[in-house]
């Protein structure tokens, strides 16, 4: 297939083009999804003055 | 191309370094901005950030070497990368790290971990691992890219590696984490835009199309080097012959341990902390797969392929022309491709060295000024950042001279090494914290130091390619390896270390004793006050 024989390098391109595919797929179905979650984070009151320095 | 056109577009590039390092640093105002983009980067920066982070100068100059010797097999490395390095890393580990990080106001992967396991010493081993092991990691990166510009530039190695380190200190040092960041983001254009290019270009110059170019690498076969076909090597288009000492290389070490060892990697980590919220996350997926696939995929799949080329052109095989595999990704950019490309590729070969060893700098830094120093002077809080900048200066100088101990063909055996530790030391323990309710930090720490010191026994005395090295199981032993059959001595130490601190782990989470404890203090809260 394509040139190649072995079909453990072949499977290797395969899979690779997958996660591709997927990773577009998941980028464009969840680009503007919100999580109500995220706004309902808190930072912990002993951890909140930590930055000013 | 002269040396004045290539000393020109050096000029330029680095000009934009520098405008985009005074960009970070003038919009750095505190610690959080330092250490975490103020939690507020754009997503299409920190996923190119993490691509260029993740991709340094030993995926293209080190793993691309090994793809001219090895052959095609190396591209399980790349769908590892996209599959563990992306896709799980950011949907499954980043959008728990990200909330973590905000929970905790955490700025460095130990904090997260110490603050999470109520845990100083978790914070403070965590960060010596880090400063201890990561220069290793920096100092072959630093080595892909000084090989490179000796080769192009025709200058002294060591005036390159000087160079070379004078500019990264510079940016990271006074930008931080937005420095790095901005940075990051233009390399990765680079690196995109070059590999896209020799993709296309790699084609014209044998002459071929795709499944030519395949089958003809795949006639070839009979040109595999004696020393290599006696390793199990079956050709450049084929997996070499199962269990032989090739196989194991290849599988345990480069595509295992670097496959799995980039899910815990701090530098990476930070990184699911300076965008602030998951949907910037979930943009980050598809820009950092695209990324991998043509950065490391074209690589691979070029490294490869010189092999054809230099049979064609040199009447030898790559590894028959060049012994070092670490010369022969310039050696292939230098002869195959036109001369104003290799300036281009220079660039790009610069880029990703630099966009990861700022990276490292900078986490290394942080362990050093947020972690170590932060705990120890809880009082004298005002001069965390530039404790933090001495710190990252510190691990620079560290590197440079680590550089110089390297041997020939180290550069994608220590990049494993350093993954390897990382994951033994870090990755069930890191899991744990996000996604297992008990927290018990005695089997935290416990799985740490199980995990390091089974990587370093492993490494010293059981496998060969790093004990033989050392000497030290010869010094003490009389041999090489204490086990001397095979395949034992084959295997990365990765595929010991790593399941015996997770079992350490899962016991010490799971202990009848630590089931009763959670029973009690369950109870305690339940009670009516």
């Amino acid at each position: 297939m394509f040139g190649i024989n072995d079909w453990g390098i072949i499977l290797a391109y395969l899979l690779a083009v997958c996660c591709l595919l997927f990773s577009i797929w998941w980028g464009i179905t969840h680009w503007n999804k919100d999580y109500k979650s995220d706004s309902e984070e808190k930072t912990m009151d002993e951890y909140k003055h930590d930055d000013k320095q | 191309m002269s040396t004045f056109y290539l000393g020109l577009i050096v000029v330029l590039y680095l000009l934009s370094l520098t405008a985009l390092g005074y960009l970070g640093y003038k919009k750095t105002t505190d610690t959080s901005d330092y250490l975490v983009g103020g939690r507020s980067m754009n997503p299409i920066v920190m996923s190119l950030s993490y691509g260029a982070t993740f991709i340094s100068a030993s995926a293209i100059v080190g793993f691309g070497g090994v793809a001219a010797a090895y052959g095609m097999g190396i591209q399980w490395l790349c769908m590892l990368n996209m599959l563990m390095g992306v896709i799980i890393a950011f949907i499954v580990f980043g959008r728990p790290t990200r909330k973590l990080g905000v929970k905790y106001n955490a700025a460095t992967f130990p904090q997260l971990l110490g603050r999470h396991y109520k845990s100083k010493s978790i914070q403070v081993l965590a960060a010596l691992v880090i400063f201890l092991c990561m220069p290793l990691y920096a100092a072959v990166v630093l080595k892909g890219g000084a090989v490179f510009i000796e080769q192009i530039f025709k200058i002294d190695f060591n005036v390159a590696l000087l160079i070379f380190t004078l500019v990264i200190a510079a940016y990271v040092i006074a930008g931080g984490m937005k420095g790095v960041m901005y940075t990051d983001a233009l390399q990765a254009i680079i690196m995109f835009g070059c590999m896209a290019f020799l993709l296309f270009s790699l084609y014209s110059s044998l002459d071929m199309n795709f499944t030519q170019a395949n089958e003809a690498l795949t006639n070839l076969k009979d040109q595999v080097p004696n020393k290599y076909h006696d390793l199990g090597h079956q050709g450049w288009t084929s997996m070499p012959v199962f269990q032989s000492p090739q196989w194991y290389t290849l599988v345990t070490s480069l595509i295992l341990g670097v496959g799995v060892g980039c899910l815990a990697q701090p530098q990476l980590i930070v990184r699911f902390m300076t965008v602030e919220s998951t949907k910037q996350l979930n943009r980050g997926v598809a820009i950092g797969c695209v990324f991998l696939i043509v950065t490391v995929g074209t690589i691979y799949h070029s490294g490869a392929l010189s092999n054809l080329f230099f049979f064609k052109t040199q009447g030898k095989v790559a590894t028959e022309l060049i012994p070092d595999i670490d010369k022969i990704i310039p050696y292939f950019i230098d002869n195959a491709m036109p001369a104003w490309f290799s300036a281009i590729f220079m660039l790009c070969i610069l880029s990703a060295s630099m966009s990861t060893m700022s990276s490292q700098f900078h986490t290394m830094g942080a362990a050093v000024g947020a972690d170590i120093y932060a705990l120890a002077k809880r009082k004298n809080e005002s001069n965390i950042n530039s404790v933090i900048r001495i710190g990252v200066f510190f691990s620079i100088v560290v590197s440079y001279i680590i550089c110089y101990a390297l041997p020939m063909n180290i550069i994608a055996r220590g990049t494993s090494i350093f993954m390897g530790i990382c994951a033994s030391a870090f990755l069930p323990v890191y899991f744990g914290s996000l996604y297992i309710k008990t927290v018990n930090k005695n089997a935290a720490l416990a799985s740490m130091y199980t995990g390091i010191i089974a990587s370093l026994f492993v490494l010293a005395f059981v496998h060969r390619a790093e004990s033989a090295s050392l000497g030290l199981c010869r010094f003490i032993f009389g041999r090489d390896v204490l086990f001397e059959n095979y395949p034992i001595y084959m295997i990365d130490p990765i595929l010991f270390a790593l399941p015996f601190s997770t079992l350490v782990y899962v016991v010490g989470i799971f202990s009848p004793k630590e089931q009763k404890k959670n029973i009690v203090k369950e109870a305690a809260i339940e009670e009516p006050a």
